[in-house]
Order: C-alpha cells, then sequence, then structure tokens
C-alpha cells in the first residue's frame, strides 16, 4: 500500500510539476555526463553502432553469468 | 539482440510511416543507457498497415515473452483489430505502438519529430524535448533516471550551442 501511495505520488508529480523539479535534479546529479559529451561528439549512426555493441556485450554478460550459476 | 540497421532500413525501405520513440529515440539523442528494443509510433491509416504486415511477414513477427503456439497471426486484420503490439521477430525486438501516453498518434506526433539520418536512409525520430514530455506524462518512477539523463542532454546540447 505504501509502495502504491509512493508510486502514485512520483506520477502526480511528474505529470503535473514542470522543470526543473527537485526530483529530477537530485537524479540528475548522478548522471554520468563524460558519456554524454562523447555520445554527443558522434553522429547518429556512431550512437546506434555503439548501442549494438553495448548489446551484444551485456549478452555476453548474461551468458558468462548462467554458465557460472550452472557450476556446481 | 536486436538489428536496428536491419529493422529501421527494412520499416524505411518498405515505406512505413514510423516515428523513432523510447529508449532508441534517446540513443539518437545521445542517451547512453542500453535499450534492447526499437518502439516505434506507426501511422494506423489502412495502407501503412497493409506495408508494416508485409515488411515483417518474413520476419516472424510473434507476441514477445507469450507462450507458444497462441492463436497469433501476423495479418493486417490483426493490427486493425489492436493498437500496440510489443513483438519479438528474426530481426530483435519490435515495439509498435499505435500511440503513446502524452504523445498521441503517428500524426499528432509528426510536428514533433524530426528527420534524422541513419545507416544510409532517412527516417523520423521524436525529438528530444517532445520525448522528455512523453516520458513525464507516461509518470513512471522507473522513468526517473531517463528524464534525468534527457533533461541533462538538453543543457549538454545548450552548453554546446552557446
Amino acid at each position: 500500500m505504501i509502495e502504491l501511495a509512493s508510486e502514485l505520488d512520483v506520477m502526480n508529480r511528474l505529470q503535473k510539476k514542470p522543470s526543473p523539479d527537485p526530483l529530477i535534479e537530485a537524479y540528475k546529479r548522478d548522471v554520468d555526463r563524460t558519456l554524454i559529451r562523447e555520445n554527443l561528439r558522434l553522429s547518429v549512426e556512431e550512437r546506434f553502432e555503439k548501442l549494438m555493441r553495448l548489446q551484444e556485450f551485456a549478452q555476453e554478460l548474461r551468458r558468462a553469468g548462467k554458465q557460472q550459476g550452472r557450476r556446481p | 539482440m536486436t538489428d536496428f540497421r536491419a529493422l529501421v532500413s527494412l520499416l524505411v525501405k518498405s515505406s512505413v510511416e514510423f516515428i523513432i520513440v523510447g529508449g532508441a529515440a534517446a540513443t539518437a539523442h545521445g542517451s547512453a543507457r542500453l535499450t534492447e528494443d526499437l518502439d516505434v509510433v506507426y501511422s494506423r491509416n489502412e495502407e501503412n498497415i497493409c506495408r508494416l504486415v508485409q515488411a515483417l511477414a518474413p520476419y516472424d513477427p510473434y507476441l514477445r515473452d507469450a507462450p507458444p503456439n497462441l492463436p497469433f497471426s501476423w495479418n493486417a486484420q490483426t493490427i486493425r483489430s489492436g493498437l500496440n503490439f510489443t513483438l519479438i521477430t528474426s530481426l530483435g525486438a519490435l515495439d509498435l505502438w499505435g500511440e503513446i501516453v502524452g504523445g498521441g498518434n503517428y500524426e499528432d506526433l509528426l510536428r514533433h519529430s524530426i528527420p534524422i539520418q541513419l545507416f544510409g536512409v532517412e527516417c523520423r525520430c521524436l525529438s528530444l524535448e517532445q520525448l522528455i514530455k512523453v516520458k513525464r506524462a507516461a509518470g513512471r518512477p522507473k522513468d526517473l533516471e531517463t528524464i534525468a539523463e534527457l533533461e541533462a542532454i538538453q543543457e549538454e546540447q545548450n552548453h554546446v550551442d552557446r
């Protein structure tokens, strides 16, 4: 019930509150802007190529994690 | 893994009217977050539905995470009867949205989209400003980090433009 109330609170807040919203500002402090700046220097296509490499890496990590989990 | 290159090229070359939204649109604008599917808002006019069906048919579209052997047929009637479809295809995960919360349908979003050059073709992508608006309108707690990053991108772009 408490969880549902806090989710509703976030929904109302996001929908009504214009930026700058203190909640979003708080999350913004943890955004790694060095990665954003690096991406902004790339073309749109290069950003997607990077995303696909990241997908491959994530897939490989999942595979390795799964394999590790199977070991006795 | 989703083959963004193949999916985008296929939709464009098949003359499907669509706008890239969601995580892929965020990537186009410079997001560093990992997204694993291609979200697009598609036009629901009759011709476009037929083009969409024909384009994807060879790639075995099926409802993602649904049990196998459901009576799901990929045809125009299925698209007409539904609105939003989360699909898995042999080219990867593709989400088709007839409309999105806070943004409306393809025709509503068209004026809030920008043309982008991608994989040798031109397609349309939701503008950064509108992407932030729809994420806010969706109001999901899981989007808080995404909104924060998109606003940071906007600030960085303004900083570069100054």
